[in-house]
């Protein structure tokens, strides 16, 4: 789990630059995660961490540069076929709201993956189970809290298997209260040695959890490291002040 | 002035009178390039080879021509069976409203046209016209006993109904009727029905067809004096077929010259030939026949439960052809119109165009033009198509534009989120329309597709000007058999709601299961213990 010079990085990211138009949203960002490191991207809004994790799943495609996952570039030819190993977690949710909570599970591992059925709906219940929905498997999304909701979210993404988890500040549209049960579920997954790309504005969550922190400023990598150092002591100016900032609220 | 008329009469008038015009622009059209086609056989050989005389017929006309009770019968009827048989074939009717009927003769739907045409110059110049096989003439409908309208100069400072696009609309304006005093209705019935109703003074029409319409539902006016305007029928065919019209001639002869003629002309207009005092005694003979029932009640708007009840079988013939009509064209132009939207959609651009402009020309025009090609301009390009097949396609091309329009604003309404989160999920562009895109958009389009398809079920009646026997022709053409247009007109509009009103209450139950909520049929988390979920779901 420690950061170790593994030779082959699950996610390698090279130059990567995007353009909305005249906007430079990343300029040049280099970035490599080790299988079963836990990452947390910390920044202020408009610092081009929900676009860095929107390339790595090619939702976005870069203007510039090279992203490698387990060892094949990603393009807009093989986008599709990577996804699949790539979990999502995104700040709204994004669950469909036509499908109850056990078919917004299955529905990937059985039309992507050709699941049947009845294996699809077995891993579902034991997804619910570790995200402590269990009572709510026919349930819409509509009826179930914001906390819920990610939470559900967090196994849909499960479902696929996948090999990175990308967290799309996945607390910042819940209520305060709701904060804590997603950061459990989260937590759990990090302790069972999973890979995590996490967008944050927990501090407290990356302090805990992450084994590197990454702060964004205006598209860029300003600073990284151990979370003792990065956020107790920082040791780039603009990394100060961003956590001023923050802390202060 | 058209416009006058037409907002003069509201809902007497179907809409699309006033593109009279372009239609005319798109019969020459047709004619111009069916011209330029390649020369075709002979009509007297075709018509000897195939043993079929077709001849078309606006039979919406009594005493001349009428579809009654699943058969035409009239005196052009009668006398076009004789003409067959002169030329040693079977005789086929095909019903066409007037609007198209000539267009239709150009665009080769049938070999004649035998619907009380009367000859006049302009028209000797379009089409052939056989030798005259009926003596008539335009005369004067009254109220009776209003001597205010007794001769033609009376005319001139009165309201005058006539039917659009006949010879009584030529002789009204010839006298000097100016134009906003001349009431163009789509069927003289019409015209009868509003001289009663007292809204206009006068009709003017040809004297037979006027005099079978009083005896038979309009006990309340009269014929006013003689002829004022003599006419000739004649039997019509395409230009240059020397060999037909000499044969039709030939025929015309034999059928006058053995008795035959008598023998029709007595049956259909009621009196021997030839006949002194005509117009007097047939005259006095309707007052004597209908005085019964219909003046009593009285009123213009009084409700023959009788006729309803004898009609109500045809309605519903018409009915099944009309919901029939809507349903074919849901089918086909539902998946056209996912194909447009999905288009407008596309990140290609030529597809993209190619959709808005298709969207916006069948949008941008009226679907008159669109069934009036279809039926009547592709046969010019070799595509001949039968009225039902014509009217199938024309419905579904253009509810294809609706409806993609609909499902466009359907899919664009869905949050960009969902099809992330497919995409995100490994989902290809076609599973993540198919199984999250799709499912969403269709509960939000339910409203405005019901809309649409209530559209449809009476936009269909449009299909009647290329002779589909729909609801609404059912209705035009009893309300010509009948006289009692009023009561006809509200057994129509009954079936129409006992059409629309459970198609609107079946999708409201069905946008009631579709709240994206909950779904009822699936344990709600109240029913759903919370331990065993497994074994209920297994």
């Amino acid at each position: 789990m420690a950061q170790t010079e593994s030779p082959q990085p699950i996610l390698s990211i090279r130059r990567l630059k995007k353009h909305f138009g005249h906007i430079e949203v990343l300029h040049a960002i280099d970035l490599d995660v080790q299988e079963g490191e836990v990452v947390a991207i910390i920044g202020a809004s408009g610092s081009g961490k929900s676009t860095l994790l929107r390339c790595v799943n090619w939702l976005e495609s870069p203007t510039d540069g090279e992203i490698c996952f387990r060892g094949t570039l990603v393009s807009a030819a093989n986008a599709t076929t990577v996804r699949r190993e790539i979990g999502m977690v995104f700040q709204r949710f994004n669950l469909f709201p036509h499908l109850s909570a056990v078919d917004n599970i299955t529905l990937a591992p059985q039309r992507v993956l050709g699941q049947s059925g009845k294996e699809s709906l077995t891993a579902a219940l034991e997804l619910l189970e570790r995200v402590h929905l269990s009572d709510k498997a026919y349930s819409f999304p509509g009826e179930l809290s914001g906390g819920q909701q990610q939470r559900l979210a967090i196994a849909r993404a499960l479902a696929m298997r996948p090999s990175l988890m990308l967290f799309d500040e996945p607390t910042s549209a819940l209520d305060p209260e709701l904060v804590g049960e997603v950061l459990e579920v989260m937590r759990s997954l990090a302790q069972e040695g999973r890979t995590m790309l996490v967008a944050t504005h927990e501090m407290g969550f990356a302090r805990d959890v992450a084994d590197r922190v990454i702060f964004l400023e205006a598209g860029g990598i300003v600073e990284q490291g151990p979370p003792e150092q990065v956020l107790v002591n920082p040791r780039q100016e603009r990394t100060r002040e961003f956590l001023a900032r923050v802390l202060d609220r | 002035m058209r416009a006058y008329a037409a907002s003069r009469l509201e809902g007497s008038i179907p809409r699309w009178c006033g593109f009279r015009a372009i239609l005319v622009a798109l019969a020459a059209l047709a004619l111009l390039v069916s011209a330029s086609g390649a020369s075709r056989a002979d009509d007297l050989d075709q018509i000897r080879s195939r043993g079929t005389l077709i001849i078309g017929s606006d039979a919406t006309y009594p005493p001349f021509e009428l579809f009654k009770d699943d058969k035409y019968e009239g005196f052009d009827i009668d006398l076009g069976n004789e003409i067959g048989k002169e030329l040693g074939v079977r005789t086929e009717w095909v019903n066409v409203a007037w609007d198209g009927i000539f267009a239709a003769l150009k665009g080769g739907k049938f070999d004649l046209v035998m619907s009380d045409v009367v000859l006049t110059p302009p028209r000797m110049k379009e089409m052939a016209f056989s030798e005259p096989y009926f003596l008539s003439g335009q005369a004067i409908a009254r109220r009776k006993g209003d001597t205010s309208v007794s001769k033609p100069e009376d005319l001139l400072t009165k309201r005058v109904g006539v039917q659009i696009e006949t010879t009584g609309q030529a002789a009204v304006k010839k006298l000097g009727v100016p134009d906003d005093r001349i009431i163009k209705y789509n069927t003289m019935q019409l015209a009868l029905l509003d001289v009663r109703n007292g809204r206009d003074d006068a009709a003017v029409g040809d004297i037979p067809a006027l005099k079978a319409m009083i005896l038979k539902g309009y006990p309340e006016l009269e014929v006013a004096g003689p002829v004022f305007k003599h006419e000739h029928y004649g039997v019509v065919m395409r230009l240059g077929e020397p060999r037909l019209l000499a044969a039709v001639n030939e025929a015309l002869d034999r059928i006058m010259a053995d008795g035959r003629y008598a023998r029709i002309y007595r049956k259909w207009i009621g009196e021997p030939l030839p006949a002194g005092s005509i117009d007097e005694l047939h005259r006095i003979r309707a007052e004597g026949t209908s005085m019964g029932a219909a003046s009593k009640t009285g009123s213009a708007f009084s409700i023959r439960w009788d006729v309803l009840g004898k009609t109500v079988p045809l309605m519903a013939r018409g009915a099944r052809m009309t919901l029939l009509l809507t349903l074919l064209t849901l089918v086909f132009g539902t998946p056209l119109g996912l194909i447009f939207a999905l288009m407008r959609l596309s990140s290609v651009r030529p597809l993209r165009w190619l959709s808005i402009v298709y969207v916006e020309v069948v949008r941008g025009t009226p679907m008159l033009i669109l069934i009036f090609v279809v039926y009547y301009v592709m046969p010019a390009v070799h595509i001949s198509l039968p009225q039902f097949q014509s009217a199938v396609i024309a419905l579904s091309l253009n509810a294809a534009a609706y409806i993609s329009e609909i499902l466009r604003a359907g899919i664009e309404s869905i949050d960009s989120g969902q099809m992330e989160a497919a995409r995100a999920l490994g989902m290809d562009y076609r599973a993540a329309m198919r199984w999250v895109i799709l499912p969403q958009t269709i509960r939000r389009v339910l409203p405005p597709m019901t809309n649409e398809g209530v559209a449809l079920l009476k936009d269909s009646s449009l299909v009647s000007l290329i002779g589909m026997t729909e609801l609404a022709r059912v209705g035009s053409e009893q309300a010509a058999e009948t006289g009692s247009p009023i009561t006809i007109y509200l057994g129509v509009a009954l079936f129409y709601l006992a059409m629309t009103l459970p198609l609107t209450y079946a999708v409201h139950l069905l946008e009631r299961r579709y709240q994206p909520v909950s779904r009822p049929g699936r344990p709600t988390p109240a029913a759903a213990p919370a331990g065993p979920v497994k074994e209920i779901a297994g």
